[in-house]
């Protein structure tokens, strides 16, 4: 196991280099040109002085090469260089904002764990009664709305008719309510819809079947045997749903003017921020590869089959 | 034992995220009475009144001054300089301070405050090059001169090495040209490297800025001119401006003020709409601040031909387009500027909506339409051309497909060519366009600097009128007209030059554009600056 974990982490370095290179690369490929964009923000006319002034002031008027070799360099040694933008260091501007992100995120997590859970069993356990047509009605809807119209849906109802909470801005736990469903919405429902059909499936599985024929009460059937392996999948879902709540963040983020990464990221995109933009696909990189581990410990721990197999290899 | 292990993975997660959570403490900006709200895309930055972004020029405009101001009539009227007097060769300039000024750390603004920021700037002269200004009095310096000289506490001369007359609309702007206390200055003297605090002379202060959600500006007591109405000015970061009006709907803003627009704007078209319709709200739409405009490039088929150009300036139908896409927020623009700009009152005689006279100007120069045929030909080939805009530009993308459809009718076939920003302005660059969107700079650039940059290469206006066989004519004028003493000449000049592009069909102006304000009844003094970038929130009260 602990080799097995060893070995994962020593493909995080090569990941990221590799990463590091497609996205540099990309970055530079495109058409667009940081210059122009810093020109076009400070109300500047884009003369070609004004742009050869502006790309060495930023650093491209070096070869690709060059410029790849000098950011690698400073990279590793925890240097990501400095925001065209701002002219801050760009690993300082991302920490700033990431744990607003990770807030929500976490939050989101929790709300969906906590949620899918208790809906997931009872739809399983009322199956084609009333619950479980209202649960598969609500996550069929979940899962069709858009987070961005879900997230101006709410602020509208909520905040602008209603009153009863903040439309934007961080501050209290009140701040967060809508940003939250919003991002969590749809992972929410895809777990229920999981769980209900984890739990359907193992129902019907042998050693149930053995367990009631030991004559053990319904109840624990349910409770011990069943629940914790419909719970197994779900692991492996949250893995992915971490993807998803940086994706809705994102979005979040804008509709709700919480001051988070996500949103720094998009105007890095819009401003043609390069350093920016590299740091953070770096760090994001390095969340869903860590992410990934993570599920596939637990996964380990939680079926012994997995985990003899890893130690064999 | 699974759920066990389940549940502490959970609690493990949380205590990772939890100290991150605490990471900083929920600030809180002012409320309540004398508080006045407005919004934003970005935090304002560092305020360094010598450069340019991150920095946001309405907040630069709030901290420091200028010499002079621009009025909204394109006159020049004394601030931080109560008069001036210009030498008869128009190369030097005297100005008599504003006596008892002061910074609001309490420095005294003086000749030797004037001079300490001027030299800063020319240690970073090469970010000033666009800036004519600026050229002219470095250029003085370069050649051994001294460009800003004190001649007492309170009288200051500029020198420049040609007689440049827009040097007062240009000393207005924003920046580069205002003045940082002595104070904040860093210890080498120059700016570009940083400033210690954003001080100025101005109607308010920094007090606090918090990264990503909002800066707090408060009003300067000591302030020369009166102090403004409202102890406090919060700017709250909302990119979004859909999310801005949620939260001018449930009172988070007061007012919302600016270009219309989504996408930069502060508020989208439609949205303004409905708060014209609605009532319980005040809603406003300024003066014209610049032209929306298209350049058709005379140095390439098909708009290389004068008559192909005014058939294309008859066919679009203008007032149709403000209603549908700019629901009446931006009027119809008929000439390149719009009269009220200094020089600009020409009385040029607009290229009404006609297709009739089109289809007539285009039959006379041989194109013509085949039984059956959809576009006109001439000797085989097609009347078409490339019409380029800003892709994601959702304003600019629905303009161009109104002109496609316009010119269909006429026989011209426009290909749309929408691509992103930068792309688009490397066109404009190359000069690689039938028809190309580019607006004019607004006050107190205009008409000056957008004359002036006709003359650059890079620039669109360039390209688009390199066809022209008075070109080179037109540039020497441009180059006259910057330097001409005498006010009658340069008014003369003025029409030269604007007529000619006018009558030779270079520019397709659409719409002057506006800027848009949205505030509740509560909310007294609310008025549109004489520029773009500048706000009156001193005026403004919540009462």
């Amino acid at each position: 196991m602990f080799r097995y974990i060893l070995k994962r982490m020593a493909l995080l370095p090569p990941i990221l280099l590799a990463v590091s290179l497609v996205v540099f690369g990309i970055l530079r490929l495109g058409q667009g040109d940081p210059a122009m964009a810093y020109l076009r923000l400070s109300n500047i006319p884009p003369t070609d002085q004004a742009l050869a002034v502006a790309r060495e002031e930023l650093g491209l008027d070096k070869p690709f090469a060059v410029q790849y070799v000098r950011w690698l360099g400073d990279a590793v040694q925890g240097d990501f260089g400095r925001s065209y933008v701002t002219k801050n260091p760009v690993l300082d501007e991302i920490f700033y904002y990431l744990p607003n992100t990770l807030t929500l995120a976490a939050a989101s997590l929790v709300l969906t764990l906590l949620i899918s859970a208790p809906l997931g069993m009872v739809s399983a356990l009322k199956k084609d009664k009333l619950p479980d047509h209202l649960t598969r009605g609500l996550s069929f809807f979940g899962v069709s709305m858009p987070n961005f119209w879900l997230g101006f849906i709410l602020a509208w109802l909520f905040a602008v008719k209603l009153g009863w909470l903040p439309p934007m801005g961080k501050g209290g736990l009140g701040h967060m309510v809508l940003p939250v469903v919003t991002m969590s919405l749809m992972s929410l429902c895809i777990n229920t819809r999981l769980i209900r059909a984890n739990m359907l499936d193992n129902m019907h599985s042998r050693y149930v079947l053995y367990a009631r024929a030991r004559g053990l009460p319904e109840s624990v059937v349910v409770g011990r045997h069943v629940m914790a392996n419909s719970l197994i999948p779900v692991i492996t879902a949250i893995g992915m749903h971490v993807g998803e709540l940086f994706g809705g963040a994102v979005i979040a983020e804008t509709i709700f003017a919480w001051p988070g990464v996500g949103r720094y990221a998009v105007s890095a995109i819009y401003n043609r921020d390069y350093p920016v933009m590299q740091c953070f696909i770096l760090i994001m990189t390095t969340i869903f590869v860590t992410m990934n581990l993570v599920v596939d410990i637990c996964y380990a721990w939680l079926d012994p089959r997995i985990r003899f197999e890893g130690d064999s290899r | 034992m699974r759920m066990l292990i389940l549940s502490s993975w959970l609690l493990t997660a949380f205590l990772i995220f939890s100290p991150l959570m605490a990471h900083h403490a929920v600030a809180s900006p002012p409320e309540g009475e004398g508080v006045l709200v407005y919004s934003w895309n970005s935090n304002v930055g560092p305020l360094n009144p010598h450069l340019y972004s991150p920095s946001q020029m309405f907040a630069q405009a709030m901290v420091y001054e200028p010499l002079v101001s621009y009025q909204a009539d394109g006159t020049v009227a004394p601030w931080l300089a109560t008069s001036w007097e210009v030498s008869e060769d128009g190369r030097e300039y005297i100005f008599t301070l504003r006596e008892g000024v002061t910074f609001s750390d309490g420095e005294p603004f003086d000749a030797a405050a004037v001079k300490k920021n001027f030299d800063a700037m020319f240690l970073n002269h090469e970010r000033h090059h666009w800036l004519e200004l600026m050229n002219q009095l470095h250029e003085v310096e370069e050649a051994g001169g001294e460009a800003v000289t004190v001649i007492d506490e309170h009288t200051v001369k500029l020198t420049l090495k040609d007689p440049y007359y827009p040097i007062l609309q240009e000393l207005a702007l924003i920046r580069p040209v205002r003045f940082l206390s002595p104070a904040a200055f860093p210890e080498s003297g120059d700016t570009s490297e940083g400033i210690k605090a954003p001080i100025g002379t101005g109607p308010w202060k920094v007090v606090e800025m918090v990264k990503g959600e909002y800066d707090v500006f408060e009003r300067n007591e000591a302030y020369w001119g009166g102090s403004p109405a409202m102890k406090h000015l919060v700017v709250k970061v909302i990119p979004d401006s859909n999310a801005r009006a949620v939260a001018f709907d449930t009172g988070e803003i007061d007012l919302i003020y600016g270009s219309g627009g989504h996408g930069g704007g502060q508020l989208g078209l439609d949205t303004f709409q409905r708060y014209q319709q609605m009532g319980a709200v005040k809603t406003a739409v300024s003066p014209p601040f610049a032209t929306r405009a298209m350049a058709l490039n005379t140095n390439c088929f098909p708009t290389n031909e004068l008559a192909v150009r005014r058939a294309i300036l008859h066919a679009v139908n203008k007032q149709a387009m403000v209603e549908h896409i700019f629901l009446g927020v931006e009027p119809q623009a008929d000439t390149l500027f719009a009269p009220s700009m200094p020089y600009c009152d020409l009385g040029l005689t607009p290229f009404e909506y006609d297709a009739d006279a089109s289809a007539k100007l285009l039959d006379e120069a041989g194109w013509t339409l085949e039984q059956g045929a959809e576009y006109r030909t001439k000797d085989g080939k097609t009347l078409a051309l490339d019409l380029c805009f800003v892709g994601n530009d959702a304003l600019q993308k629905s303009v161009a497909e109104v002109i496609q459809g316009d010119l269909r009718k006429i026989g011209v076939q426009a290909n749309l060519v929408g691509e992103e920003m930068d792309s688009f302005l490397s066109r404009q660059k190359s000069g690689e366009f039938g028809i190309i969107f580019g607006d004019t700079f607004g006050p107190p650039y205009d008409p000056h600097s957008f004359c002036s940059s006709m003359r650059v290469p890079s620039h669109a206006d360039y390209q688009a009128q390199l066809g022209l066989p008075m070109k080179e004519e037109l540039d020497e004028k441009i180059g006259q007209v910057l330097v001409t003493v005498d006010e009658k000449e340069r008014q003369d000049i003025y029409e030269h030059i604007l007529t000619t592009l006018h009558e030779q069909a270079v520019y397709l102006p659409l719409t002057y554009m506006t800027s848009i304000m949205v505030h509740r009844p509560e909310l007294e003094g609310a008025s549109f600056g004489p520029t773009k970038q500048e706000i009156p929130f001193e005026t403004m009260e919540k009462k």
